[in-house]
């Protein structure tokens, strides 16, 4: 048992400025040929440094304690020359982000090659590249030409190329769209099973890790909280952080993640409407003829990959991009054109954005992030107590402890609802979000979502959710409509849309997310 | 790729253009009567100033002494000299081939040693030997350079000669001629290298140690590469590419530094030629090695931009 | 509420001070700043300036360092130390006024090209690219040539001349500033032109526009010496360019007089190199991105 990569209980410690940092505590995990073992925890609770020490590849200012055994061989007693030698030829790692892990200025061709040189294999790229099904004319590109499934491909390719008995894989599909993810997982699922190849692999999204692994372990703050077969983990979680991860990551279908009830997005006035809308951009026709609604007091979900338009469509809604042909209207009267109109429109209709570490000034305090708003419309009144209300109503309580703070010595989840603050305190009829929980540590993102819940329940807050997540849109959302190529495909009710979806493409999506075993497949599994 | 080249060279004729026009500008416009400002401090009668008026050409309307001036540029005719009464093309294309050979050889020179102490620096960064080139590279950076040439020509003494590119008395024939203008170009060279190199030292060094967090290097590590490798194959030809840049970039100091080197070693190249005119002030002769070193230094940063081309992928595709 | 953000930026100052004060470079650069700025200022007040009138000078032309000449006399037999000494006044006035116009044009053209795009920014970066690539020694001299000998030219020359390179730096940076997703945000919430760059991109690309300036004052002392060196200088004061211009005409190097080619050059060095060991501190504190190299 354990045979291929075994660590005994591996601690590793990063020397800092403040003193010693522990990442990873008393770790023990085994693997043998074969098998899959799924890494599963938020950023920074040490997956990715347990994959960097199995070939000893940390910063100096790590030190490491333990064992880790790669076919009964500690890699911490190897010499240099017998480290180089193991590396890529008995493991070798998947990285993540391919962008920035190959060689801008190197062909892809060589970048496979090169490690099989180095350790004396005989092979053939293009035979490598066959098995990532990429052509062989592919070794000929560079790493910028190839799309980021592509180049997630030949990452894998080079991990293959000197035939490694173990393969560590970083994240491997995090960049990557639904549709193109999917595929990268049905590539490495196949060559594990065809090559019985040990699989390590690291993710922060318990569903991928349900669809590819055998074996799960679930890390929070350096130690494995839990670990056991990944159907078991999955679904009957024991520790609370695993439940709250599976939570995160809804199946579409399943009753018990749906947090709205149909009757809940009644028939309010419509708010927003655009009808016929386009956007170009030179000869890229971003948004091509989009007829969306949304009504008071209603959570419309926008769904599609990215490049299908969505943000451009979001950004049009907003005012902030002037559509090419078409017309938008808020409560049936046209957006105003002039700078002044557009500013007073501002107010009825706010942004939400991706990533709330960027969308926050890192220079301005809470109090001066949320009353900025304010200060551009010149509202009257008690600006620090507009302030402390927008910031309860965000549930940041008590607000006046926030004031002072900056982002950076906030969490991921505070900062979003520090952006939400900011938009709430200009008293905005309609919310557009988007991707608003994308960034966020999967354990906040359920809060998140329910603060959008709550804000449309008590204030009456219509919100338009962009996202290419469907269990998110199967979470919160009434409506869905579905974006493709800049052309909404469909649209109707979430359960018209996602349980028996019309369009060709909204079957792709839904075929596309990765499934776990813990609802039974509906019935638009079979269609293409 | 044509496409692009087309719009490179088309961008280059309109700022040969601008060169042009700015030449006018300086020199016809600004001054005001231009010849008020060449015969600044001398006693001349009205009827001189007239007369050379007229041979200038700047009694007339200022927009038709701009087209004159304009299709008397594109045939390559920058007027008279005004000292040496005789073509100003004709001085400059005497002047050209000193001065491209002392900026060539100092700047291939310059570039060599100035990359390789980079890559050394940044790759040992915090070394005693880092420290001690980078610091060396800072106080040379700041000397101006007519200053290190007089200092190194008072410590040298008799060994080279001071000034002039070859001695009269020099037989006529190829290897004699050679060897006497190496003997006299290798202060001025020396100068120029001591200057120059530090700028590429620094701009190669900081290059390189921005590349040393890139992700690619921790995948050539994991691939079992050496060090010395993954310096060598992955990190210096990436960090090389901006470096590239910035030295052609840099080439207007290369210029700069001709002017006064030259001055200092009295080499008879376009730097010298420059300080004469302006000594004078020979109006037409400077605006003609205006146009001519800034249209040089214009043409190096296209033939630059192209290399670029050839030598990035990346840029190679878009 | 402002008081907290008051008390904010002098911590953040504070801290700023620190982490400049434990880089040796950069404190030996300021402390050498600060000696020459107070040599300069006292010197109407510790010298007797009519040394420099080349028509009351008693000693001997040429005469190497003594006692009573500690770096001995010039060709008109005036005392080098004391010309040098007043030099510093000019070199420190002309670097510094010429660096302002240069940052100031630059700053302007370098935040205007990014923020507001379209045919304005084409215009001005097509316009700053044009002029980065001009060698500007070249177009310095042009200028003074032509322009009445003064200081105000030579400040001209060199501030209209020096500036293309702040403007490409500033562009570079307001870009990276309005990429970010907070500029997106400031817009959605209503902010025009003036709210974008007056709360959000100034304050990021002022930093860099100080380092910056830092290291201009450096390149603008080297760059009036030049000048001052090729003769273009003004006539009725004494710089450390205009020194080495007279040490040159007059033949120096020949006349082997060392004590008159060393000390303008030296305080030229001197100066420069405090400017630059400064604006390398700064670069590294003020820039995140390199802490921790160099």
């Amino acid at each position: 048992m354990n045979g291929l990569l075994e660590l005994r209980d591996l601690s590793v410690h990063y020397r800092t400025a403040r003193g010693e940092v522990t990442a990873v505590r008393s770790v023990s995990l085994g693997l043998d040929a074969g098998q899959t073992l799924g890494l599963a925890g938020e950023s920074g609770c040490g997956k990715s440094t347990v994959a960097m020490s199995v070939l000893r590849l940390l910063p100096r200012d790590a030190r490491v304690e333990g064992q880790v055994l790669l076919d009964g061989e500690d890699v911490r007693g190897m010499s240099w020359g017998r480290l180089r030698a193991v590396r890529w030829a008995a493991a070798s790692v998947v990285f993540q982000g391919a962008m920035h892990a190959l060689n801008p200025v190197h062909r892809v061709g060589e970048q496979i090659a090169e490690p099989m040189r180095l350790h004396g294999v005989t092979g053939s790229v293009s035979a490598l590249l066959d098995q990532v099904e990429l052509p062989s004319r592919a070794a000929r590109a560079y790493p910028h030409e190839l799309s980021g499934g592509q180049k997630q491909r030949v990452m894998i390719a080079m991990a293959l190329a000197c035939e490694p008995r173990l393969v560590i894989a970083d994240e491997p599909t995090t960049a990557l769209d639904v549709v193109v993810q999917a595929q990268v997982l049905d590539v490495l699922k196949r060559l594990v099973s065809e090559r019985g190849i040990g699989l390590v692999m690291i993710s922060h999204d318990l569903s991928v890790l349900a669809s590819t692994c055998d074996r799960l372990a679930v890390m929070r703050h350096g130690q494995v909280v839990e670990e056991g077969p990944a159907r078991e983990v999955i679904t009957s979680p024991a520790h609370p952080h695993t439940q709250a991860l599976a939570a995160a990551f809804p199946t579409v279908g399943d009753p018990a993640s749906r947090q709205v009830t149909p009757s809940e997005g009644a028939d309010g006035p419509v708010l927003l409407r655009a009808s016929d809308v386009h956007v170009s951009f030179g000869a890229t026709r971003a948004v091509a003829g989009v007829d969306l609604e949304v009504r008071a007091g209603e959570i419309v979900a926008l769904v599609g990959q990215s490049g299908s338009g969505k943000t451009t469509l979001a950004r049009t809604l907003l005012g902030l991009q002037k559509p090419t042909a078409g017309r938008v209207l808020f409560e049936g009267r046209e957006l105003p054109r002039s700078a002044s109109g557009l500013r007073a429109y501002r107010r009825q209709v706010q942004l939400v954005l991706q990533d709330p570490t960027s969308a926050l000034n890192p220079r301005h305090s809470v109090y001066e992030a949320v009353a900025e708003g304010l200060r551009i419309h010149r509202v009257d009144g008690d600006e620090s107590a507009r302030v402390a209300e927008a910031l309860s109503q965000a549930e940041l309580r008590p607000p006046e402890l926030f004031f002072p703070s900056l982002p950076h010595e906030l969490s991921g989840g505070q900062r979003q609802r520090v952006v939400i603050a900011g938009a709430l305190a200009l008293g905005p009829r309609l919310l557009v979000a988007d991707e608003p929980v994308a960034s966020l540590d999967a354990s906040v993102r359920g809060e998140i979502l329910a603060l959008l819940l709550r804000l449309r329940r008590e204030l009456g807050l219509a919100a338009l959710v962009i996202t290419h997540d469907l269990g998110l849109a199967w979470t919160i959302a009434d409506r869905v409509a579905v974006m493709y190529r800049g052309e909404l495909v469909e649209q109707g009710t979430v359960e018209q849309v996602l349980l028996s979806p019309r369009h060709d493409y909204t079957r792709t999506l839904l075929a596309a997310v990765p499934h776990d075993q813990r609802s039974t497949r509906p019935n638009w599994t079979n269609s293409p | 790729m044509i496409r692009h080249l087309a719009g490179k060279v088309g961008g280059a004729l309109v700022s040969l253009l601008f060169v042009v026009a700015l030449g006018f500008l300086l020199f016809r416009v600004i001054p005001g009567d231009p010849v008020v400002a060449m015969t600044r401090g001398r006693p001349v009668t009205g009827d001189q100033l007239a007369e050379l008026r007229a041979r200038l050409g700047v009694d007339k309307p200022l927009t038709e002494q701009f087209v004159d001036y304009l299709a008397a540029a594109v045939r390559g005719d920058f007027g008279t000299s005004y000292v040496y009464s005789r073509p100003v093309l004709e001085l400059i294309g005497e002047r050209l081939w000193p001065t491209v050979l002392l900026t060539g050889t100092s700047t291939v020179l310059a570039v060599v040693i100035g990359l390789w102490l980079g890559i050394r620096g940044a790759w040992r960064r915090g070394s005693r030997s880092d420290r001690i080139s980078t610091g060396l590279a800072l106080a040379q950076w700041a000397m101006p350079t007519f200053w290190l040439g007089m200092l190194l020509s008072l410590a040298t003494g008799d060994l080279f000669p001071s000034g002039g590119m070859r001695y009269p008395d020099t037989p006529p024939d190829f290897l004699s001629q050679a060897v006497d203008v190496a003997h006299h170009m290798v202060l001025p060279c020396l100068t120029m290298i001591a200057v120059v190199y530090a700028q590429y030292l620094l701009v190669m060094r900081s290059s390189l140690l921005e590349e040393m967090h890139a992700d690619y290097l921790t995948t050539a590590r994991a691939k079992g590469l050496r060090d010395d490798l993954v310096r060598r194959r992955h990190a210096v030809p990436n960090a090389l590419l901006p470096t590239v840049t910035l030295v052609f970039l840099h080439l207007g100091l290369v210029v700069s530094g001709a002017i006064t080197v030259e001055t200092v070693f009295s080499w008879p190249g376009l730097g010298l030629l420059t300080y004469e005119a302006l000594t004078g002030p020979d109006l037409p002769l400077l605006q003609g090695t205006f146009v001519v070193l800034a249209g040089a230094v214009i043409t190096m940063n296209v033939v630059a931009d192209l290399l670029y081309r050839v030598l990035d992928p990346r840029v190679r595709a878009s | 509420m402002t008081a907290i953000a008051w008390q904010r930026r002098r911590a953040a100052a504070r801290a700023t001070w620190r982490e400049f004060a434990s880089q040796r470079g950069g404190l030996v650069g300021l402390i050498g700043l600060a000696v020459i700025t107070v040599l300069a200022v006292l010197a109407p007040l510790v010298t007797d300036a009519s040394g420099l009138d080349v028509t009351r000078v008693t000693a001997r032309p040429w005469e190497p360092p003594s006692a009573s000449h500690w770096l001995g006399t010039d060709h008109n037999g005036r005392s080098v130390l004391l010309l040098t000494w007043w030099g510093t006044r000019i070199s420190l006035v002309v670097g510094l006024a010429a660096t302002v116009l240069s940052v100031l044009i630059g700053t302007v053209v370098g935040i205007a090209a990014a923020h507001f795009g379209g045919w304005v920014s084409a215009v001005l970066m097509r316009f700053t690219d044009f002029f980065l690539v001009l060698p500007s020694l070249v177009l310095a001299i042009a200028l003074s040539t032509v322009l009445p000998r003064g200081l105000g030219t030579i400040v001209l020359a060199i501030g209209v001349t020096s500036w293309p390179a702040t403007a490409r730096l500033v562009r570079a940076q307001t870009l990276a500033v309005e990429a970010r997703p907070f500029i997106e945000r400031a817009r959605a919430l209503g902010g025009g032109h003036g709210h974008v760059i007056g709360r959000h991109v100034l304050p990021a690309v002022l930093p860099l526009v100080f380092v910056n300036t830092t290291l201009t004052v450096a390149s603008a002392i080297v760059a009036e010496s030049t000048l001052s060196f090729l003769g273009l200088g003004d006539p009725t004061r004494v710089s450390w360019g205009s020194l080495l211009h007279a040490a040159n005409m007059h033949g120096a190097v020949s006349q082997r007089a060392w004590w008159f080619l060393v000390p303008p050059g030296l305080g030229v060095v001197c100066v420069v190199l405090a400017f630059t060991l400064c604006g390398r501190a700064l670069e590294t504190v003020l820039n995140p991105r390199l802490k921790g190299e160099r």
